[in-house]
């Protein structure tokens, strides 16, 4: 049964196998979906999927396949298009819905309405918006988006009010999707690989050496000699550089869990933070506010972390072409007569091993974002997505 | 007819959910919770468990318990102890062997409700080792050859932070069901059934600050169902005046645990 569902999920990513689908097959025969559509949604939602990221991939392989059954509508792209304002719904928000319920307010019937909408649906050709009829944005019909009317359809967009009938094409759990955005998780698998196990460090021997011991007690007659040795220890040091604020500020909760990942994956030998604004200067910031008197002295930096640290910087690269390369180009804070480029060359001359991780960078190559363009000659640089934050560490960890 | 769950009296759960435990009832098969910490999952165990009029087992997962832990013990310590001492029935293993929460559950005389909470903080490769009990519902005790086999099912509830992803083979034998952040309704209604006589206006303003603390997004630990109610009831004892809650944010430690997300809360007042 349902045999296009099944190819469906496969098509839209879903990695179903067939036992399970049989366990579906076996719930089917027990009634458990009642006949009901919903109630199948559900039932097949937690047998087949196994991750509240592939919902998103469920939710648009249920759409292909019942659609028809759901509702005979259909919403085009063109209208979600047309229907795309949100500015103006927060702007509307405060000022227009209160006259415009007191305007007109009746006992909205759900049939009636969704009877017009399809109409309308079939019929409109055009964008509107403010008006008395179509489905369009700041209008009064009981259909469309950032209009005042409470307790219609809306048709994309945020969710301003909450009692609208039904949500089309809301996409739920879009958010969830694992090829959208990395989570704290990904974070930690993927700096995971930065492991190189060594025992030739000066740390003290606190281990208990089994073998050993077992070898020289037998060599001493019976009588205990116990062997210590050193813990096996990740050798790996790391030097995080983060760019905060400005262009920086959509970014911040993905820094943030980047940060925690780092710190949690307590594993490393060392690891070190610092801030920086738009490139690196005389100066690296403390903390993400970047203020003035708290920072580090990049020369200290240099003079004190070795070169055998690994280096992620994070950053979207995006800076007019005077701050990386005149000589005062740093316009909060002071250059110390290298240009931001300079202070980047000597960066990558003191570190073996250097990354740079852009949140934003262009798929392909951009010479528009001049900026972006040079500092890529100086270091790799690869988007902070998993794919390529799992190739940065494998730069790093490449052997000289 | 079949057993159902339903909500409880101390206990809300949405429509799906209710699908879903029933789901994983009928089909005989592990139900795996998962969702964001503080909403509800491991009351949920107790919630089915109550109503079902069933006795509920726990096994609480630490980052060091092995699968072993849950199927049996063998003290060899103890009798090594007891050999020294010469001790009666030193040479009856079975008196050294101690059945673990899974064991236990297989043995009992009725169907148990048996949570597994917390199954990502243990070792990655953890539920694969637990695939044949879980499947089978058996496992065998090598030192005194005798396979234990459960007398009745257990119902097996999964809990899981998702802090470790879990293996394929092991979700696919699972009914998975994710615990949604529950809507202003449904959180209304979950904090009634814990103060049944709360004031509305308490809870309407405690509702307000509380999803408004929850949209700022610089709040790195999003305050939970749990502490919502746990603030709900500072808030009725300490007989604080409802009105001014937003301005005043009495008690917001309770909400907000972190000295940073205290600073921004009170930055956006």
């Amino acid at each position: 049964m349902f045999q296009n569902f099944f190819n469906a999920l496969k098509n839209r990513g879903v990695n179903v196998s067939l036992s399970e689908w049989l366990t579906l097959q076996q719930a089917l025969d027990e009634g458990l979906c009642e006949s009901s559509l919903t109630r199948f949604y559900h039932v097949a939602r937690s047998i087949l999927v196994h991750s509240e990221a592939d919902f998103d991939k469920y939710d648009l392989a249920f759409e292909d396949c019942f659609k028809s059954l759901k509702m005979e509508t259909e919403v085009s792209a063109q209208m979600l298009r047309w229907l795309d304002k949100p500015d103006e719904n927060a702007m509307l928000h405060e000022k227009d819905k209160e006259y415009l319920n007191s305007v007109e307010s009746f006992e909205i019937d759900k049939d009636d309405v969704e009877k017009q909408f399809k109409q309308r649906l079939k019929d409109q050709d055009s964008e509107h918006n403010g008006g008395a009829y179509w489905i369009g944005t700041m209008g009064k019909t009981s259909f469309g988006n950032t209009g005042g009317n409470i307790g219609g359809i809306r048709v994309g967009g945020a969710t301003g009010y909450q009692s609208a009938f039904q949500v089309i094409g809301a996409r739920r759990y879009r958010d969830f999707r694992d090829d959208r955005v990395l989570t704290g998780r990904q974070f930690m698998t993927a700096l995971r690989r930065l492991r190189q196990f060594s025992t030739k460090l000066d740390i003290p021997k606190t281990e208990l050496d089994i073998n050993s011991t077992v070898d020289r007690t037998c060599n001493n007659g019976g009588c205990l000699e116990i062997v210590m040795d050193r813990p096996r220890k990740n050798s790996v040091k790391l030097l995080l550089l983060m760019d905060s604020g400005g262009t920086m500020i959509p970014y911040c909760q993905l820094l943030n869990e980047l940060f925690q990942s780092v710190h949690k994956s307590n594993h490393y030998r060392e690891v070190k933070t610092y801030y920086f604004h738009n490139c690196i200067y005389s100066h690296v910031y403390n903390t993400p506010a970047c203020e003035n008197g708290d920072w580090t002295e990049t020369e200290w930096m240099f003079r004190n972390l070795d070169k055998d640290f690994k280096v992620i910087i994070v950053g979207d690269a995006a800076m007019a072409p005077e701050e990386l390369y005149a000589r005062d180009g740093n316009y909060r804070g002071p250059n110390g007569g290298y240009s931001g480029q300079e202070w980047l060359l000597r960066l990558r001359r003191k570190y073996r091993r250097v990354v740079w991780m852009n949140p934003k960078m262009s798929p392909t190559p951009a010479p528009w974002r001049e900026a972006e363009t040079a500092i890529k000659e100086i270091f790799p640089m690869l988007p902070l997505t998993v794919a390529g934050l799992n190739a940065g560490m494998e730069i790093l960890m490449q052997r000289q | 007819m079949r057993e159902e769950f339903r909500s409880t009296g101390e206990y809300v759960a949405s429509e799906a959910l209710m699908g879903s435990v029933n789901v994983a009832i009928a089909l005989q098969k592990p139900l795996l919770i998962k969702g964001e910490p503080g909403t509800g999952k491991t009351m949920l165990a107790e919630a089915v468990a109550k109503s079902l009029g069933k006795k509920l087992l726990i096994w609480n997962i630490k980052s060091t318990t092995k699968a072993q832990d849950g199927l049996y013990m063998y003290d060899t310590i103890q009798r090594l102890y007891d050999g020294q001492f010469g001790e009666e029935g030193v040479d009856d293993i079975a008196r050294y062997i101690k059945l673990g929460k899974l064991g236990e559950a297989f043995e009992s005389e009725e169907q148990v409700v048996l949570l597994i909470d917390e199954i990502d903080k243990a070792d990655l490769e953890f539920p694969n080792d637990l695939l044949w009990e879980l499947d089978q519902m058996e496992f065998y005790i090598h030192e005194t050859k005798r396979t234990v086999k459960a007398k009745h099912r257990p119902i097996v509830i999964i809990t899981s932070n998702a802090e470790k992803e879990l293996p394929d083979a092991f979700l696919r034998r699972c009914i998975f069901h994710y615990i949604e952040f529950p809507d202003a309704a449904l959180m209304e209604e979950i904090v009634k059934v814990h103060f049944p006589d709360i004031e509305e206006n308490l809870l309407k303003n405690a509702m307000e600050v509380f999803y408004w603390i929850r949209g700022i997004r610089d709040v790195r630990k999003k305050p939970s169902t749990s502490e919502l109610i746990d603030w709900v009831n500072a808030l009725q004892m300490g007989g604080i005046p409802t009105d001014t809650l937003k301005e005043k944010l009495p008690f917001l430690g309770v909400i907000v645990k972190k000295d940073e997300d205290l600073e921004t809360v009170k930055h956006y007042v």
